[in-house]
């Protein structure tokens, strides 16, 4: 009996040790409280394989100075994809613990602002980050639903552009890159020829295809929102998705292969060198398209923005030469280091930390001031006015939903593309589908 | 070939060859082009290329700064070697339990085992979730984000499967040498350690080394359940990835480099005890 | 090799009677920490996904999600409207397509490695690759080589074919899962073929039966319990598995490869209707037990010898 007594103190004694190993190696520290000195700050942002070694160092240095204005240790935490970073937001949410700030993309602010777990900023709040004014007042489109319940800081911009390749449009007798959408179709089919292609367009995108839609229906002057109206089934919606899938099916001035494109693949399409326009980029693939057999050769240029079908905007048409699109900021409303938080926020919204993201990683700045100083940079004109001329998708915690029956209409035609010309009909049936799953989302939004 | 060995084979000689080559084919095509487009360049890959235009192993040594690997497989490592250690050993007393004594509810816990193996992990991640992330409120402890938790997780997976692995091995030993020890006054304890746990050994490396892949093989749990300090392998993969929006080029090279690396481990471990999983799968009968 | 894993049972029967020796100390104990780790992170999250399933939890309510609104089924009438029978056929038909599939493949394999030959410990080694891959390593591989422009269509000579949406979609998802799922059944065919008896192979040469025959009437049927059960278990993580088609299609998947669990995911990942989602989980649960159920019984024959001296 007491041989038994022993053997199980030694088993659990065992199991204690065990414990103990997988305690010690799970490495959490929670400090809390205030001061900074001793303290850890954790930041979600996302990761980046394009640069890893850069963008380890670029950490280690924000770490560094912020050890030094502080006393406290940036920790970062990164997410894969917009699908990752939405799981961990939900994390923290039930949780109400995880990162103090969080790198949100632009679209994804208003379901974070939905979960009411960010902190909404008041003048306090943004005195302490160095001023509302220090931003590009473009950026601040997509911070809340309205001025005075803003949760997202505008942090790097990206907005979206077209890129061109030189040659090509020289060599096809074309003088500048097009300005409305029908001009654009008609300069691909000039372009398109034997192995050469006018458009590369990511067909298979998650993302790609509902920027699309959404910014041909703003520029014929249906924000695709109305209130708590969603109005996808309409002429507008309608005539920017047969001209998108058009341009692959009946103009057949897309590789047909582009219907398994991602926006990767497009762009490496692209810097072959063999078509003449990469719809739907941004200023990150510039290392990209240096690396490919289309450096020197190519440059970027404003998205269209004048509707399909028309010489010119209609009257309540907007000129939206992008998505406002980038990273917000967002502080946790359970952070127990806030102001440390909004200490790191200010740190990387001022102008040199701006610069010196642009400069390695693309990400163009939110910070007017910075973003002032790129307006000389020739190639980076059209990005420039391009981020000036963003306009924000509808603030509203069903736009996630919004977007994706977006998506799922293409998702969901691209087996009929490669068959031929999509109809009308086809069309209107997946629209008729998307606009349920998006009234329904309006319906339950709060 | 002697005259036995001809009775036992089940086919005609041309067809049992025939069969042999089509089916290696089928395994070897793959993966002879996982491992020639590992040591291909991305763009090569990206091109189509199966005969890469040249060699490198470039992929291989980018890997280890493009994607968190060897953080990843090292916390694999520990938390699936430890699950495996763990559910082997408590399966083998919890099976021990089931086949040797009877009482109430004993096939409700048999029937319980096998059903556990086949609950969607779809259905039970946010729950876990939310109970793990409340223990962190209302309990004070950090379970989300630590190998511990993740531990736990795999463990719940592993252990009705290791449990059931060792009952049908367990119903099969003889209970003399018990008995006898028994008589002689040894404790359940003694008796687990020095006589079921020395005969039973090849069914103990089998329960581990399934309890091992299971947590090996696990993406959903580890990405909602891990921090960058405590991703797994599967996770590190899963964010390479994943990780290419925004203007970079597809990098399949280093997919593939890292696929390999990522399975590697798994793939030895098979090979080692070949032998044993035969008949312990017949057992447990789950992947 | 497999009375290492399963030792002669010859003796178990005589002892039955003798149980009594132990029956008053039964340290029943050993079964605590197992149990308690069972219901805490079984039992308990299963009963919360089922409350989940019966609450309007979704992303305006998640942060106070224990004072979410209480809805009784209409989630559940809800989910039937959002497309779950259309996954629920989907699933199914994918999981028993690649069941069926798979059984002959897997026989014919245990079928050429059963007779000892030069090399064979190699060729069982090849014959499980596919099995001992992780699933996102298989679906990762997969996927890059059915791109537009990747090695499949190449080979194929051919630039345009779609596997990875379109009609093909669905068949990509059937074969890649074959390709991944076979040797569980040669494994399985594997084991069921070593309990056949040295005599019957004799017996049946000495016949001079010629390999057909003696193949069908005596060697298959000494599969056919092992095959069964193999089929269960398979259609089972067939049903099941996430992985593969989230990693060769991505969310949100093309309609006909939109699987229960994409479904699940989707809903409760992208679209945060946690409730709504958690009806589904439900639901397919339902489905997986049915199977589930028959593979039961079978076992319980396998059990029958404990389960009588109760």
């Amino acid at each position: 009996m007491l041989n038994r007594k022993i053997r199980t103190a030694a088993a659990l004694a065992g199991v204690t040790v065990l414990t103990a190993a997988l305690t010690a190696c799970g490495g959490d520290d929670d400090s809390g409280g205030g001061g900074g000195a001793g303290k850890t700050l954790n930041v979600l942002i996302g990761a980046n394989t394009q640069f890893p070694e850069q963008f380890a160092a670029w950490q280690k240095s924000i770490s560094d100075k912020f050890k030094a204005a502080t006393g406290a240790t940036v920790k970062f935490e990164t997410f894969a994809s917009a699908n990752d970073e939405l799981t961990k937001i939900q994390t923290s949410v039930v949780s109400g613990s995880g990162p103090d700030v969080y790198a949100v993309g632009t679209t994804f602010t208003p379901t974070a602002y939905s979960t009411g777990a960010f902190v909404k900023m008041g003048d306090d709040e943004w005195k302490k980050i160095g001023g509302k004014e220090k931003f590009n007042p473009a950026t601040l489109g997509i911070s809340g639903p309205d001025d005075n319940n803003q949760v997202g800081i505008p942090w790097v911009s990206r907005p979206f552009v077209m890129a061109y390749n030189t040659e090509l449009l020289k060599a096809a007798g074309i003088a500048k890159p097009a300005t409305t959408w029908d001009e654009l179709t008609q300069q691909a089919k000039q372009l398109t020829k034997g192995d050469q292609y006018g458009l590369a367009i990511a067909y298979k995108d998650n993302f790609d295809p509902w920027k699309f839609a959404w910014g041909m229906s703003v520029q014929a002057g249906n924000p695709l929102v109305d209130g708590k109206t969603a109005k996808l089934q309409d002429p507008a919606v309608q005539k920017a998705f047969s001209t998108y899938f058009g341009w692959l099916a009946t103009d057949k001035v897309v590789d047909p292969a582009a219907v398994g494109w991602t926006n990767p693949q497009a762009l490496a399409a692209f810097a072959k060198g063999k078509t003449g326009y990469f719809l739907l980029t941004t200023t990150t693939a510039t290392n990209s398209l240096e690396q490919g057999a289309v450096k020197g050769k190519w440059a970027f240029a404003l998205l269209p923005t004048v509707p399909p079908g028309a010489t010119s905007r209609p009257a309540n048409g907007v000129e939206a030469a992008s998505i406002l699109s980038g990273d917000n900021l967002l502080v946790a409303d359970y952070s127990k280091n806030k102001d440390l938080a909004f200490e790191y926020v200010k740190l990387v919204t001022d102008p040199e930390v701006q610069l010196d993201y642009y400069q390695k990683f693309g990400n163009l700045p939110a910070n007017a001031s910075a973003l002032q100083s790129l307006a000389s940079d020739q190639r980076l004109a059209p990005v420039t006015e391009a981020a000036q001329k963003s306009v924000a998708t509808p603030f509203t915690g069903a736009w996630g939903d919004i977007q994706l029956a977006l998506t799922n209409v293409a998702v969901q035609t691209l087996p009929d593309l490669t068959k031929g010309p999509i109809s009308t009909a086809q069309i209107d049936t997946r629209l008729a589908a998307a606009q349920k799953s998006a009234q329904s989302a309006l319906d339950r939004a709060k | 070939m002697s005259a036995s060995a001809e009775a036992q084979r089940l086919l005609p000689r041309p067809l049992l060859v025939v069969l042999t080559a089509l089916l290696c084919a089928i395994v070897l095509v793959p993966v002879l082009y996982i491992v020639l487009a590992s040591l291909n360049s991305d763009v090569g890959v990206a091109s189509g290329e199966f005969w890469p235009s040249s060699f490198s192993l470039h992929s291989y040594s980018r890997i280890w700064t493009t994607a968190d690997l060897s953080n990843g497989i090292l916390n694999s490592l520990i938390v699936c070697g430890v699950t495996a250690v763990a559910s082997a050993l408590l399966g083998t007393t919890t099976a021990y339990v089931l086949v040797r004594y009877s009482f109430r509810g004993r096939l409700t816990i048999l029937r319980g085992l096998v059903g556990l193996q086949s609950i969607p992990g779809t259905l039970m991640l946010l729950p876990v979730f939310v109970l793990f992330s409340s223990a962190g409120n209302y309990l004070g402890l950090t379970v989300v984000g630590t190998r511990w938790g993740l531990f736990v997780a795999y463990l719940t997976f592993a252990l009705p499967f290791s449990t059931w692995v060792m009952v049908t091995y367990l119903r099969g030993l003889p209970r003399e040498l018990e008995e006898a020890a028994r008589t002689e006054g040894a404790s359940t304890l003694v008796i687990l350690r020095r006589i079921i746990f020395p005969l039973s050994l090849p069914a103990i490396v089998v329960s581990g080394i399934f309890a091992f892949l299971l947590g090996w093989n696990d993406v959903l749990f580890a990405t909602v359940l891990t921090r960058p300090e405590t991703h797994t392998a599967a996770v590190a993969l899963s964010i390479f990835g994943s990780a290419q929006e925004g203007g970079a080029l597809p990098v399949y090279s280093q997919m593939m480099a890292a696929s390999l690396v990522c399975a590697a481990p798994v793939v030895i471990l098979y090979l080692i005890f070949q032998r044993y999983l035969v008949g312990g799968l017949t057992a447990g009968g789950v992947k | 090799m497999t009375t290492l894993i399963r030792p002669p049972d010859k003796t178990a029967p005589k002892q039955q009677r003798r149980r009594g020796v132990t029956e008053r100390q039964r340290p029943l104990w050993l079964l605590t920490p197992g149990g308690v780790l069972m219901i805490l992170i079984v039992l308990i999250p299963l009963a919360l996904a089922l409350w989940i399933s019966l609450i309007d939890l979704d992303q305006y309510s998640l942060r106070r999600w224990i004072e979410a609104p209480f809805i009784g089924f209409a989630n559940y009438t809800e989910s039937f409207s959002s497309g779950l029978l259309h996954s629920i056929w989907i699933s199914v038909s994918f999981a028993v397509l690649s069941t069926v599939a798979t059984v002959p493949i897997g026989i014919a394999a245990a079928l050429v490695t059963q007779n000892a030959y030069r090399g064979r410990g190699l060729v069982r080694a090849i014959f499980l690759i596919p099995y001992v891959l992780p699933s996102f390593v298989v679906s990762t591989v997969w996927r890059t080589m059915l791109q537009p422009d990747g090695i499949v269509n190449k080979v194929l000579g051919d630039g345009s074919t779609l596997w990875l949406s379109g009609p093909r979609a669905y068949w990509t998802l059937v074969l890649v899962e074959i390709w991944a799922a076979w040797p569980f059944i040669y494994l399985m065919a594997l084991a069921g073929l070593q309990s056949v008896d040295h005599e019957v192979h004799e017996a049946s040469a000495v016949d001079g039966a010629t390999w057909w025959p003696k193949l069908y009437k005596v060697i298959l049927p000494y599969l056919r319990g092992p095959v069964l059960l193999a089929c269960l278990l398979a259609t089972l993580n067939h049903i099941n598995n996430f992985t593969l088609p989230f990693v060769l299609f991505g969310a949100p998947a093309p309609d006909n490869v939109n699987v229960m669990p994409m479904l699940v995911y989707v809903t409760s990942f992208q679209s945060l209707r946690f409730g709504l989602s958690a009806a589904m989980a439900v639901v397919s649960l339902i489905l997986v037990a049915i199977p589930l159920f028959i593979y039961l019984r079978a076992v319980r024959l396998d059990v029958h010898d404990e389960g009588g001296r109760r």
